[in-house]
């Protein structure tokens, strides 16, 4: 069995999203500690830039190259990896746990047999396991789960696992044209649609309030706006709070919405679901408050208050008043 | 037209005292309430949609251990028309694989247009049933659908994607689609409801010991306490006088 | 709704006169008119009506007070959104609240374990399976888990106490009455509440079964099949300890204080006195009543369900209108004794700006204040 470790690149727009530099981060880490390699396989119609931006990052690239990959679509990139795996035999394929992941790769692994752990925050090798580490019942445990290596394997790892460090090397580049013996015509990518924007743009704050399901109703919403304008803050939210359409989508924070990174992130009754502090956790300070001490929110957060919120919400708001 | 809708029985556990057993690999379940998977509930709430604007049938499947009726009759209240509930020995062993492999296995004498599961289970947070599953029966898939728009023989679907974007396809059934929740308004499964779907079919599937799977479960443990956050100790106005603190030497007040 | 069904409720002898829009808290404030509903009805024998607009009723009972035909107003309400429950399609709060119900044992989607948690530092017993006691106190989902509604829960519990009362609670044992289930038109599920909570209840020995929430107390009272005679309001109780010596009130609170009835305590069960008794015992100042109290009380919106259901509306809501009329009588405690008021009006007083001027307490909370609440602070 080869020792050389599959990258798959996620880029959107021409541009290689950050995900992907974590993993070659990971990738080479692990590589180094069993003597393999690192490949990064880059899929896509015009990839020059992009392979340039990867060339200090892994130990080799993998162009693979046909106008059908030029938007990522979850059987064409099926197809070019499965013949790319079946030819080369990598040890591991390493994917980020993104919606494109999500994708396909629990489709390429049923499709070539191989197994798949998925939303890993770790991996190491023992013998011939590959050994995970997955957050599991919304982060309040930790699972470790593990496959032989025998045929290889999939892992997806979680973005921010690790923090992307440049990697020094100097990759050897080669190209593959691919070619596609049929077309899936029924599964048609058409056009990436933005969420409607509103006014305020949370990205851009430099202090947010964010609530969560623990604000348990509308109305409580008010209370933490009329906070926020005190002191020059934007309210941001977990997801449950825009499905319930208490705030607008945009103020959503998190994996399926906004990420941010503003000096001070004041979290409300938010759990601190990994999708939750995908969008936060690169906050420069993290403040938390929830009753449940156990809640994973304080696994990310600076300070933590383990009160409910109803209580010490007012309590700030005194306090700020007094200064 | 007819669904198929894949649910999954969880533990509620973001507010609960979480235990592990002895040897590590489960969950201790006495102090926990159960439900149907978050997800799920919207997949399910889809199918039922569909059917009142096509017709058809939807049809629930579910792989898990007898009080997974519970939920299985929750979905029949709401209107699916009958259930499949595999209940293989090993249950709490088996890996995403195996039972997307249970799942196809019971599928394969059934007709159906679309498929639909929860787009993540909140215990193991894995997202692979449904488009294993897929792979698996040789059908189409997308994963995270956010927005559908069907007509007779297919939909319009939005996928969400990172970052507020979401990508548009066009999707030919027969087709497995995994659903993110917020697409629609789950509706309720009133008791007499549930009473009344006693005499709906569930049929029972009990595979034996299932010896397929490709991952193992090693053990579970609870994260290290380490990176935990500085814990403001006092009453709501100690408390709140320290935040007030940390603003100020950042300079944010 | 069948016109077997409307029978049932009285409500083919309805005269349209329209006392009961009249009367309705909510008529004002929203598009729901109970007689136009009636009346579609009564043109429709045939059909299930399914106005969305019912679902701003607050079950008051102030309409069926009001009816010169005797209609089983509040009934025939609860009859069509039971309709509406059965096909599942009703508001997603109270969807949820009924689910949380089923799962955890109370509305607020809390979990089971953490039922006991008010308890705190107070010394509250917790009665095991076959154990007796002579009051057992059913604490309520709202004052179980509620911040706010917990204060009640813990003046009671040191009230007791303090009275040499042989009380204990059911613990996390204890479950949604299903008062509110009913309200909401889930007739099934309170059905299977009624039979767990009997089960239950016969696992304990009880002379008493003290409630803090009027809305426990009126159904417990009279729909639970066997209880009645055992259950009393606190506010009964507690009069009942004081006449008998056990507990000592002095009228040493200076406060200006103003009682709002609950509609489940007052219009809906009678009880007027007790609470009054109760204030006057502890007030140096002569009791305020507002213009319309007692059976003409205006309900504070908490009821049959719409501490979950939001409705449609560009009014204030009638709390708001409650907490001004007390600010204008010159209170600066607005006294109640059911924990929905104590939520609702406590809210009004901050839409309506009034938080430096008027406190919301619970009779139990004037009696016995909490740590911080002695000063006048809450
Ligand atoms: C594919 C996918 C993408 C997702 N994307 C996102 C995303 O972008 N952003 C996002 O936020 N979520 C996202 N989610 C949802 C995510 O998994 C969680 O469900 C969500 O973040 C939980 O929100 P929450 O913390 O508000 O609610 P909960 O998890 O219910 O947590 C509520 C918290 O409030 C606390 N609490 C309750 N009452 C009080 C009180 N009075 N005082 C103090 N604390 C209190 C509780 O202890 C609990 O910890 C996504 C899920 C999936 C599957
Ligand atoms: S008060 Fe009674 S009789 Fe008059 S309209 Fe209302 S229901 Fe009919
Ligand atoms: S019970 Fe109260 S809110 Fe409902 S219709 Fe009658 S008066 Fe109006």
């Amino acid at each position: 069995m080869s020792k050389e470790i599959f990258v798959i690149i996620e880029h959107r727009r021409g541009t290689i999203r950050d995900v992907s530099y974590e993993l070659l981060t990971k990738a080479n880490d692990f590589a180094n500690n069993i003597g393999g390699s690192t490949a990064a396989v880059i899929l896509g119609n015009e990839l020059d830039e992009m392979v340039q931006h990867l060339k200090s990052s892994a130990h080799k690239i993998i162009a693979l190259k046909n106008e059908k990959l030029g938007d990522f679509h979850s059987e064409y990139y099926q197809e070019a990896l499965k013949s790319i795996i079946e030819e080369r035999s990598p040890l591991l394929v390493m994917l980020g746990h993104t919606s494109a992941s999500y994708d396909l790769a629990p489709a390429l692994a049923v499709a070539m047999g191989l197994p798949l752990i998925s939303g890993c925050s770790d991996l190491r090798l023992e013998g011939n396991k590959v050994i995970t580490l997955n957050q599991v019942y919304g982060g309040k445990i930790n699972a470790e789960y593990s496959f032989e290596t025998e045929k290889g394997g999939i892992i997806t790892l979680l973005p921010g696992s690790v923090p992307a460090k440049p990697g020094g090397l100097s990759a050897e580049v080669e190209e593959v044209n691919v070619s596609f013996e049929r077309e899936f015509e029924d599964k048609v990518f058409i056009q990436f649609v933005e969420s409607a924007a509103g006014e305020i743009d949370i990205t851009q704050a430099e202090k947010i309030i964010a609530i969560g399901r623990g604000i348990k109703e509308e109305d409580n919403i008010a209370m933490i706006e009329e906070f926020a304008q005190s002191i020059g803050a934007v309210v941001a939210c977990s997801r449950p709070i825009v499905d319930a359409g208490w705030l607008p989508k945009d103020r959503q924070v998190g994996s399926s919405g906004k990420t941010v990174k503003p000096k001070v992130y004041i979290a409300l009754g938010i759990s601190g679901d990994f999708q939750h502090l995908m969008g936060m956790r690169n906050a420069d300070t993290i403040i938390a408050v929830n009753k449940d001490p156990n809640a994973p929110i304080f696994g990310a957060a600076d300070y933590g208050i383990v009160d409910d919120l109803f209580k010490v919400v007012p309590a700030i708001k005194d306090k700020l008043a007094q200064l | 037209m007819n669904s198929v809708v894949c649910i999954k029985r969880v533990p509620e556990t973001a507010e609960a005292t979480l235990k592990i057993d002895p040897a590590n690999r489960k969950l201790e379940v006495d102090n926990l309430v159960f439900g149907i998977n978050e997800a799920d509930n919207y997949a399910l709430e889809q199918a039922l949609l569909l059917e009142e604007e096509f017709g058809g049938e939807v049809i629930v499947v579910s792989v898990g251990p007898p009080e997974t009726d519970e939920i299985i009759r929750m979905a029949l209240a709401k209107g699916a028309g009958r259930a499949i509930r595999i209940s293989p020995e090993n249950l709490s062993e088996l890996d995403p694989y195996s039972i997307a492999k249970l799942i196809a296995h019971e599928l394969e004498d059934e007709e159906y247009d679309l498929i639909f599961t929860g787009c993540q289970a909140s215990d193991d947070g894995f997202s692979q049933v449904g488009v294993a599953l897929a792979e698996l029966l040789g059908i189409q898939h997308l994963s995270m659908a956010v927005k559908m728009e069907t007509e007779e023989e297919s939909a319009t679907v939005n996928r969400e994607l990172e970052g507020g974007l979401m990508a548009q396809y066009k999707l030919n059934f027969p087709a497995v689609i995994t659903i993110q929740t917020g697409l629609n308004e789950p509706r309720y499964a009133s008791i007499l409801g549930i009473k009344r779907a006693g005499s709906k079919e569930i049929r029972v599937v009990e595979p034996g010991s299932w010896n397929e799977k490709m991952v193992e479960l090693n053990k579970l443990s609870f994260p290290p306490p380490g990176k935990m956050a500085e814990i403001f100790q006092g009453s709501p106005a100690e408390t709140a006088e320290k935040v007030c603190e940390v603003l100020k030497t950042k300079g944010l007040l | 709704m069948s016109a077997g069904d409307l029978e049932k409720h009285d409500v083919l002898s309805c005269i349209q006169c329209g006392r009961c829009t009249a009367g309705c808290p909510v008529s004002i404030r929203t598009t729901f008119n109970i007689r136009g509903t009636i009346n579609l009805n009564l043109r429709e024998r045939k059909k299930w009506i399914q106005p969305q607009d019912i679902w701003s009723c607050t079950t008051c009972h102030t309409c069926a007070s009001r009816c010169p035909k005797g209609v089983g107003i509040v009934d025939y309400i609860m009859g069509l959104r039971s309709y509406q429950v059965e096909r599942g399609k009703i508001d997603p709060a109270a969807r949820d609240a009924l689910e949380s119900i089923l799962k955890h044992g109370n509305p607020w989607g809390r979990v089971r374990e953490k039922r006991s948690d008010w308890i705190g530092e107070n010394k509250v017993r917790i009665l095991q399976e076959g154990e007796s006691t002579e009051v057992l106190l059913f604490v309520g989902c709202t004052p179980a888990y509620d911040p706010k509604a917990q204060k009640s829960a813990q003046a009671l519990s040191r009230i007791l106490a303090i009275a040499g009362v042989d009380f204990a609670i059911m613990g996390n044992s204890e479950t949604c009455c299903g008062n509110e289930v009913k309200r909401m038109g889930e007739l099934g599920l309170f059905e299977m509440l009624v039979e767990d909570n009997t089960n239950l209840f016969s696992k304990y020995k009880f002379n008493k079964l003290v409630t803090i929430s009027p809305h426990c107390y009126n159904t417990f009272k009279n729909e639970y099949p066997n209880l009645g005679d055992k259950v009393i309001h606190y506010t009964q109780f507690l009069v009942e300890l004081s006449e008998k010596g056990k507990l000592k009130l002095s009228n040493d609170n200076e406060a200006k204080a103003i009682f709002h009835d609950p509609c489940f305590l007052g219009k809906q069960n009678l009880i007027y006195e007790e609470p009054r008794t109760l204030l006057k015992a502890v007030l140096k100042e002569e009791l305020l009543e507002f213009d319309r109290n007692r059976e003409r009380s205006q309900c504070c919106e908490g009821g049959g369900g719409r501490m979950w259901i939001e409705v449609d509306s560009d009014k204030p809501r009638t709390a708001e209108e409650r907490v001004r009329d007390a600010h204008y009588y010159g209170a600066e405690i607005l006294a109640t004794s059911c924990p929905f008021c104590l939520l609702t009006l406590s809210d009004a007083v901050k839409t309506a700006g009034l938080e430096d001027k008027l406190q919301v307490k619970d009779i139990c909370s004037i009696i016995s204040p909490g740590e911080g609440e002695k000063d006048g602070q809450t």
